[in-house]
């Protein structure tokens, strides 16, 4: 674990790279890094398969100079090197292009308190390494201890403590300190042929809000078995309940599409249609860099601009688009505090929860798709097409009847936002971006 | 014709042994070394202006330790005596007790294969030089049709210096290229907004770009699949006729077959083939090989991230299962040699088997034919990818196709996802051409959260029937 003298040591690193790159002429200077250490351990059919313990550092800097940007990064951060990387980089800015709106963000007015948010666990890294294995090993036999499991793909326990420090030319500097832990668990079921599988996971910034081994067994088993012996139906349009994994992958694919990056490059169908409605009045997506104990959560991000929260779609209507500086500047908007490297990420991003159960959502489909799970790629930003390989429930009046598989959904972003008929009040932080369950009207099935 | 290796580590045979010896000393059975040195650098431009350039090193040393079939894994970037040391012992700890075998004394080998075609490395290059290409992709893009509204193009250019060491006594190092040139393109239109991608690249030198395939017609190819897109309608939706463009659509084989015939998916039982070796599972027109030493492909490499040099692996033979893609570990395990599929991201990941230029080799059928023998399908043009499960469901998404009506290719259409079972699908096989063609050297494949360059190819072939996830 890096002790607070070593902080102290990357703190001056980072402070004496942005003093060298104003010394070499350029105009300004970022420099962020990186120093974390993590464990890992799989454990498969009752033995330990993979044990890793690391640490590692990295740093990546920016300059400007007369308007021309240049980027560097390294995982060797001996002194010749940084030196040789700073120096290559104000020759290489001088070849890109003058661009009006490069250049940092100014220096915040206001600071986001790290401690209040919470983001380090010492439980996290004085948890010994003897637990964390046996904390797979308990999830592992609780799953294989079902009768109708027949495979595994393993449980892991993962955990990775680090800090990140980030210093620039206007005179930022900071750092936080961030734990995360996670549990999870694959299982497989069925005969030789006709094989199902599927997963379960808990990750948190604390211990003590991670999922225990019983439920994440459990809930592995329940989503695995509840496949078994799949029907595969006709092609039809009907309406479809997403589970809140798969709101939380739309949920991803509307961040993609929000990000100042893609609309000021027009490679969004959401570009352009600030203040319009786009989705009915259901529809209200947060993004909230300031939520405690929040995967998603950080004091300020990778420019030092602070974090706060965002209403992204406010009851159907786009109110915000997630910039960072550069995107903010091209579009005349302000960062939203979303800067990750030289792009943009959301931070805790979610739809927010409505007043259903998601037992009275299924009760309310004469017919329908309940949506668990789906495969491969086929969401494209530009247009908002969706189409993607499907595995679901059937519902048939209001009631799960048989599982479904190798069909595929298919429709447009824009149209499910349109479409959603009831969110459900069961939205959980389980990763950074996160949703309820959630109704669409109809959508758009392929199967024979 | 290759990049002369450059020593980034300092560390002799001997520090190395005693890293290797350190990692056995709580009673592992095998250690392993792997050093890594790498150097990146890209260009972007988009809105007329070069955007931004990047440089990156990365450097570090990874260690592992086996006590049976476990694996200990540790890393680091500091390459000091105590620092490796340190990380020696961190991942013998998978074993606990007192050494009880020695490391082997190292021997310096070399790989015979000669498969980077490269006069000099990339980033060597001058820098203004390199702008160039990407300002010719750029140009060539824009001014393709008044419909394109953004261009963006980059390049990205890397060398690995790796160096690998085990308790075996083998010592090797390799220094592989890898360079990427794309282009995207968004056209606008009546319809609405649409996008084309088209990229070069491989383990090559930067005279790929003159001899082999130019920067400008990158550009055209990413603006002609952008405003064909902005004509096309929406993609069929049910069970049909599927023929799959010669080239990229190797990504159905990578999808559908490659995957599960990793020898760890095997030996866990958790691949659908892993009881069917020597058993027909598809189509006797189908054979399927992965190659990782055709020369300059970016799956390529003359010894794999365990040291291994590589081999051609038959997978499939006239619908029968006859190979896996072996890595060091699933070899041991199954009484097996390695074929030299043993690959990583980087340093901080231990090996898995992998795959690197899988195709489904020529056929006999005329491709004009194949088309001409399909009432009312879907022809599938452009790709953006695959995803697969051990159950052996599969999706490949198509971005770009054609509808085909009474054996003619008739309306443009896009986006759909595909979808079906690999044990059905690869019996309903039923056309394969003799257009053999690899598609474009830019594929990336993730697994467990590790991302290696890959290279699929496939010619014309026809499946009977498969689920089109369309919208009309």
């Amino acid at each position: 674990m890096t002790s607070r003298a070593e902080i102290q040591d990357l703190k001056g690193l980072a402070e004496r790279l942005v003093r060298l790159g104003k010394s070499y002429g350029v105009d300004e200077i970022e420099v962020g890094i990186g120093d974390g250490s993590e464990f890992g351990v799989d454990v498969r059919m009752g033995e330990v398969e993979n044990l890793v313990e690391a640490g590692s550092r990295a740093l990546g800097l920016r300059v400007i100079k007369d308007g021309k940007t240049a980027f560097a990064g390294s995982s060797d951060l001996s002194e010749e090197t940084l030196d040789r990387l700073v120096r290559n980089a104000v020759r290489r800015a001088e070849l890109a292009s003058r661009d009006a709106f490069a250049g940092l963000p100014e220096l915040p007015s206001r600071r986001v308190d790290p401690g209040p948010l919470d983001l380090f666990d010492p439980a996290v890294p004085a948890l010994e390494a003897k637990r964390k294995i046996g904390l797979a090993h308990e999830t592992e036999r609780i799953g294989l201890a079902d009768k109708r499991i027949t495979n595994s793909h393993g449980a892991s326990f993962s955990s990775h403590q680090g800090w990140t420090v980030l210093a620039n030319s206007k005179g930022f500097l900071g750092e936080y300190a961030k734990t995360y832990c996670s549990l999870s668990l694959g299982l497989q079921a069925g005969e030789t042929d006709d094989l199902v599988e599927d997963f379960w996971f808990s990750s948190q910034i604390h211990l003590a809000d991670l999922e225990s081994p019983e439920t994440v067994a459990r809930t592995a088993i329940a989503r695995t078995v509840r496949q078994l012996k799949p029907r595969k139906i006709g092609t039809q349009r009907v309406p479809v309940v997403f589970e809140p994994l798969v709101t939380s992958g739309i949920a991803g694919f509307l961040s993609s599409c929000v990000s100042g990056m893609a609309i000021y490059q027009r490679a969004s169908f959401l570009a352009g249609r600030l203040g319009e409605r786009i989705g009915n009045e259901k529809v209200t997506v947060i993004d909230d860099g300031l939520l405690p104990r929040r995967l998603g959560t950080s004091p300020f991000d990778s420019e030092g601009v602070p974090a706060q929260r965002t209403i992204v779609v406010g009851e159907g209507i786009l109110n915000n688009y997630l910039c960072n500086t550069y995107s903010a500047r091209k579009l005349g908007l302000t960062s939203t505090g979303n800067a990750d490297g030289g792009g943009v990420s959301p931070n805790n991003f979610y739809l927010e929860a409505g007043p259903h159960p998601p037992e009275e959502i299924i009760r309310s489909c004469p017919k329908g798709l309940f949506l668990i799970r789906t495969l491969g790629h086929g969401l494209n930003p530009v247009s908002g097409d969706i189409s993607r390989g499907a595995f679901g429930l059937w519902i048939e009046g209001g009631e799960i009847a048989y599982p479904v598989s190798e069909i595929t959904i298919s429709g447009n972003l824009g149209d499910v936002l349109k479409n959603i008929e009831m969110v459900g009040n069961d939205l959980e932080f389980r990763g950074s971006i996160n949703g309820p369950t959630v109704k669409v009207a109809e959508m758009q099935i392929s199967g024979l | 014709m290759m990049i002369p290796f450059e020593d980034h580590f300092h560390l002799s045979p001997d520090d190395l042994g005693r890293v290797l010896e350190a990692a056995l000393s709580l009673g592992g059975d095998f250690s392993e070394a792997f050093l890594e040195y790498r150097v990146y650098s890209s260009i972007h431009m988009e809105e007329d202006l070069i955007k931004e350039t990047s440089e990156s090193i990365s450097l570090g040393l990874g260690i592992r330790v086996w006590s049976g079939e476990k694996t200990g894994y540790a890393f680091t970037n500091d390459l000091a005596p105590e620092k490796t040391r340190n990380a020696a012992l961190s991942a013998a700890a998978i074993a606990s007790g007192s050494a009880i075998v020695p490391a082997a004394k190292l021997k310096a080998a070399t790989s015979p294969l000669r498969v980077y075609p490269v006069e000099a490395a990339p980033y060597r290059a001058d820098l203004a030089d390199k702008i160039g290409l990407v300002r010719e992709a750029y140009a060539a893009c824009q001014a393709f049709a008044p419909a394109i509204k953004k261009v963006t193009a980059a390049l990205q250019d890397q060398v690995q210096y790796l160096t690998i060491a085990n308790s075996e006594g083998r010592l090797v190092s390799d220094a592989r290229p890898l360079v990427k040139l794309s282009c995207v393109a968004i056209a606008e239109g009546k319809s609405g907004r649409e996008y084309g991608y088209s990229g070069g690249g491989g383990r090559v030198g930067l005279e790929y770009f003159a001899a082999t395939l130019t920067p400008a017609e990158i550009g055209r190819k990413a603006a002609a699949e952008a405003v064909q897109l902005l004509d096309a309608r929406d993609a069929p939706a049910g069970e049909m006729p599927v023929v799959l463009a010669p080239g990229h659509a190797g990504v159905f084989i990578h999808e559908a077959v490659g995957h599960l015939l990793e020898a760890d998916f095997t030996r866990k039982k958790t691949s659908i083939f892993w009881n069917k070796m020597g058993v027909r599972v598809g189509s006797p027109l189908v054979t399927i090989y992965d190659d990782p030493t055709i020369p300059g492909f970016r799956g390529s490499y003359a010894i794999d991230d365990e040291g291994t040099v590589p081999q051609k692996t038959p997978l499939i033979e006239k619908g029968v299962i006859v190979g896996l893609l072996q890595d060091k570990l699933s070899a041991r395990i199954m009484g097996r040699a390695t074929t030299g599929h043993g690959r990583r991201q980087d340093y901080t990941d231990f090996p898995i088997p992998r795959m690197a230029n899988t195709f489904i080799d020529a056929g006999q059928d005329d491709p004009a034919d194949i088309i001409r023998s399909v009432r009312k399908g879907f022809y599938a043009e452009q790709f953006t990818g695959g995803q697969v499960e051990d159950s052996g469901k599969f999706t490949f998404s198509v971005s770009a196709g054609f509808l085909i009506e009474e054996g003619r290719l008739t309306a443009p259409v896009k986006q759909a996802t595909l979808i079906g079972s690999n044990v059905d699908v690869l019996k309903d096989v039923d056309r394969v051409g003799t257009d053999l063609a690899f598609g474009m050297p830019t594929g990336t494949c993730g697994k467990e959260g590790q991302d290696v360059p890959v290279t699929d190819g496939c010619p014309t072939i026809k499946i009977a029937k498969m689920t089109v996830g369309g919208r009309e």
